[in-house]
């Protein structure tokens, strides 16, 4: 016969006790505060994610908001994706293949999606497409080229994100996209493009149901923004049941999906904005991911055994702009000193907890071509002050940095970087900007010094770069100039020798590095924490879940 | 004639209430009130030391409340940090010290703002509400525009004005200023109304004496005891709204230490178990407006002479029962 004592017992001290508290109250009180269906957290074919927002627009040509990535991913599916690897560092985590492979049409290993076969042009300027045959949309209607033809036609027509990517693939006319066949359809630019097939991987480049979106949209609304906005026609594993902005949206598994139906039949996507609630439902049982949690949390949680938590290198890179046209950051000893002056190991330790790593790149560390060896900006206040004196401010200067109020780590970073500076007679006035507003600040690009977390969605140096660093790149937020940098963009993205690409990457990011365009902070990692019985995650590069890859 | 007439409450302590002479009187009475009612003494108490913390802070405070230190961040409670420290390794207890200087500065200069353009408006509109012609009219307007101000919730309202004229410290005191204006415009308006009426205020007229002297000299002096009283109440009130908007973000920026803006800071991680970076700053802020409340409540007791009166005789009866004893030995 058992007693109490045959139980173990947890290590109980003040701690586990409020910890488990709140959990077991969040587990009881928050499904009914949140509406969340019993069946649903309980049934096995069911998935609850605790996400900060519900998607607001589902017409990624003019979203980019969190929450329409995971529904852009679940309503559609392009023509091609990245071959999908073990992941290094967890072992029941997968990730995107986005290393160089030399034997590979384009150097990348890529998996038909839409697409059944391809070829890429030695010259790299034609790409055909075979697509799959009897492939059917949430509607019913087959897949043909037109639809291909028809989506990127819309690129062209509405601009917008479109318009981005027909840019940087050097498409320059809707004619360029050709139907060579009811399942044939070609890409042809003038100039050699080393993005023309690497861009079909991209989550943002997907394929819609022309037939539907046609007949919604009438002659009053051709492209059918209206439709697209707040419904789906496309080719992907899910198809929306419910979307109520701001509370949740629910998506069905298409049983007629030619990759196969999903395992997880239903997707509840639930909006909790703080993430100290969602770490609480997930604690309590009460959904089955909670997504995009604070350093501290994520680490509290992996002292619960119903929850695992993986942490992987990622795409996501958060800098400063020092911003080059605004007085003292156009002197680049300036812009050097503020790195020097910059506590990077204590930061990434003190509001990290040691989850991300040193931003030490221009790029993302984890894509073909990046290189870490020119970063030289180990924190030093001696070289700081000097530099600041070479540069005509070694009495130090005044100056402002502004942050997202709706991210919790600005704040603390900027403080930390505050003091810092402080010793080196700089004084920062710290900004405090809503979120809502928080991008227009960056974009209007007339903040002497601004936080910005991106991450570039295609693994390709040229792409990275071009993003940041091209003077005439709409993202170049902190005015970055300079003709050489420029004019090695420009070669890398005219040639598809992807060893002269890789050649030039490394020059430009050595002129970047030492000219020192922002302050680098760090490359936070990615983390999934989820119920510990659901399997199949994988990460992807757009830094989002694909609710198609779990199991139970 | 006189500017003070009878009957009307004033906040000097009558000396035959006390059987002592004047100033030492007064004096001998608060302290008699003080011992009569223990929970005004803790509030002038708590009010005392918050006082104190603001003035003496550079010289208590063991840190920079602005230096942070992420080498010793989130350290719990204990030596040398007497309540641990924040994320950023700020230390808690420095800042809390420090904070009532912003926290105080802003709640007695939005509150004395408010009370004065509250307390004049009130009085124009108390003095011209019965009066035909233009003085009507400005009455009107003046109260129907405290209508529009009340008619808002005041937080919303808050935030609305700090919004519009942006964020710095001169906006956060004129939004607790604004919102706190229709308070004494409308306690000041009742005043005067009641108090226009007295014969001396008629006296004043007949002799010729103009509006504005009437109001500066007869009504005003004799209208203001409530809106002092009203005063010690709405600090504890403005420094509640101070942190509020700072909780929120749209008051003091980080790190300058205000207890609104620390108990944001800190406030993500408590879930994690490290519950002070917001709970010291959140103690400091209740135990405050609980001074202030307890003060003003004190206030209003010596305002009123019919519960002045009541708390005089209560002393007497102490005090009688305290000699009797004596005389008997």
């Amino acid at each position: 016969m058992s007693s109490f004592r045959d139980f173990p017992l947890p290590n109980l001290n003040r701690r586990n006790l409020l910890q488990a508290a709140s959990a077991t109250a969040a587990a009881t009180v928050m499904p009914r505060i949140l509406d969340i269906p019993a069946a649903y957290a309980q049934a096995g074919s069911t998935l609850v994610i605790a996400a900060p927002a519900t998607p607001q627009s589902l017409d990624c040509n003019f979203d980019v908001s969190l929450g329409t990535f995971e529904a852009i991913a679940a309503l559609y599916d392009g023509l091609l994706g990245f071959e999908k690897i073990p992941d290094a560092g967890v072992p029941d985590a997968r990730r995107e293949d986005i290393a160089f492979h030399a034997d590979k049409p384009g150097g990348v290993n890529m998996v038909g999606k839409l697409a059944e076969s391809w070829e890429l042009s030695p010259d790299a300027k034609r790409v055909v497409f075979k697509l799959r045959e009897g492939v059917m949309s949430n509607w019913g209607n087959e897949l043909t080229a037109e639809d291909v033809r028809w989506t990127w036609n819309r690129a062209f027509e509405l601009g917008g994100l479109g318009a981005f990517y027909t840019a940087v693939t050097g498409l320059k006319k809707p004619e360029d996209i050709k139907v060579e066949d009811k399942y044939v359809v070609s890409f042809n630019v003038e100039d050699p493009n080393p993005l023309l097939l690497k861009i079909h991987t991209n989550l943002y480049t997907p394929v819609y149901d022309s037939v539907k979106c046609k007949a919604e949209g009438g002659t009053d609304d051709p492209w059918a923004r209206k439709f697209i906005e707040n419904n789906s026609a496309g080719f992907g594993p899910y198809q929306l049941q419910q979307l109520v902005r701001g509370q949740q949206a629910v998506f069905q598994a298409r049983a007629d999906y030619y990759g196969g139906k999903p395992a997880i039949d239903t997707v509840v996507f639930k909006e909790v904005p703080t993430s100290a609630s969602r770490v609480q439902l997930l604690q309590g049982g009460a959904v089955d991911i909670a997504q995009y949690l604070q350093p501290l949390e994520i680490i509290s949680l992996k002292n619960v055994p119903s929850v695992a938590v993986e942490t992987v290198p990622a795409s996501f890179m958060i800098w400063i702009e020092l911003n080059a046209k605004i007085e003292p950051f156009d002197n680049v000893d300036v812009r050097r000193a503020m790195n020097f002056a910059f506590p990077q190991q204590e930061v990434i330790k003190a509001v990290y907890q040691d989850l991300a790593s040193p931003l030490n790149g221009c790029m993302p560390n984890i894509y073909p071509g990046f290189s870490g060896e020119f970063y030289d900006y180990e924190y030093n206040l001696d070289k700081a002050k000097e530099l600041l004196e070479k540069a005509g401010h070694g009495g130090g200067f005044k100056s402002t940095l502004a942050y997202n109020a709706g991210d919790p780590v600005q704040e603390p970073i900027a403080i930390i970087y505050q003091s810092a500076l402080r010793k080196i007679g700089i004084e920062l006035e710290l900004k405090k900007v809503p979120a809502g507003s928080f991008y227009n600040f960056v974009t209007d690009r007339k903040q002497p010094m601004i936080f910005y977390v991106d991450s570039p969605w295609c693994p390709d140096p040229g792409y990275s770069l071009t993003l940041y660093f091209d003077s005439k790149s709409y993202v170049n937020y902190s005015n970055y100039v300079n003709a050489d940098v420029d004019k090695l963009l420009a070669e890398m993205a005219a040639t598809a020798d992807e060893s002269l690409r890789l050649e030039k990457a490394k020059e430009a990011q050595k002129i970047i590095m030492d000219e020192a365009p922002w302050t680098f902070v760090c490359y936070p990692n990615y983390t999934m924490a989820r119920k510990a019985d659901l399997k199949g995650w994988t990460y992807y590069t757009s830094n989002n879940i694909r609710f198609q890859d779990f199991s139970r | 004639m006189t500017s003070q007439p009878q009957g009307v409450p004033t906040l000097q302590a009558a000396p035959e209430e006390a059987g002592r002479p004047s100033a030492s009187g007064s004096w001998w009475f608060f302290l008699a009130v003080l011992r009569a009612r223990p929970q005004f003494a803790l509030g002038y108490g708590i009010v005392l030391l918050i006082i104190l913390l603001a003035i003496f802070a550079p010289l208590i405070a063991p840190f920079d409340p602005q230096q942070a230190n992420p080498s010793a961040f989130l350290q719990p409670p204990g030596w040398p940090y007497l309540m641990g420290t924040d994320a950023t390794g700020l230390d808690i207890f420095s800042r809390v010290i420090y904070a009532p200087r912003i926290d105080l500065a802003i709640a007695l200069a939005g509150t004395l703002v408010s009370a004065v353009f509250g307390s004049i408006f009130g009085s124009i509109a108390g003095y011209y509400e019965t009066k035909r012609g233009l003085g009507t009219l400005v009455s009107g307007f003046i109260m129907r525009s405290s209508d529009v101000i009340q008619a808002f919730p005041v937080f919303v309202f808050a935030i609305a004005v700090v919004a519009v004229l942006g964020q710095s410290l001169q906006s956060i005191i004129l939004a607790v200023a604004f919102v706190n204006a229709p308070i004494y415009l409308r306690l000041m308006r009742s005043q005067v109304l009641s108090v226009r009426r007295l014969r001396y205020v008629e006296a004043a007229y007949i002799a010729g004496t103009s509006d504005l002297g009437i109001l500066a000299r007869h009504v005003i002096p004799n209208a203001m005891a409530p809106v002092l009283a009203q005063l010690s109440v709405n600090i504890g009130w403005a420094i509640l709204l101070t942190s509020a908007l700072s909780f929120i973000g749209a008051g003091v920026e980080a790190p300058t230490p205000e207890w609104g803006s620390m108990i944001a800071m800190g406030y993500q991680n408590i879930i994690t178990g490290h519950w002070w970076p917001s709970i010291f700053p959140g103690l400091a802020l209740a135990l405050t407006i609980f001074g202030f409340s307890l003060v003003g409540a004190s206030v209003e007791v010596l305002a009123d002479p019919v519960r002045r009166g009541r708390l005089a005789g209560e002393v007497r009866q102490r005090r009688g029962a305290n000699v009797a004893p004596a005389g008997q030995v």
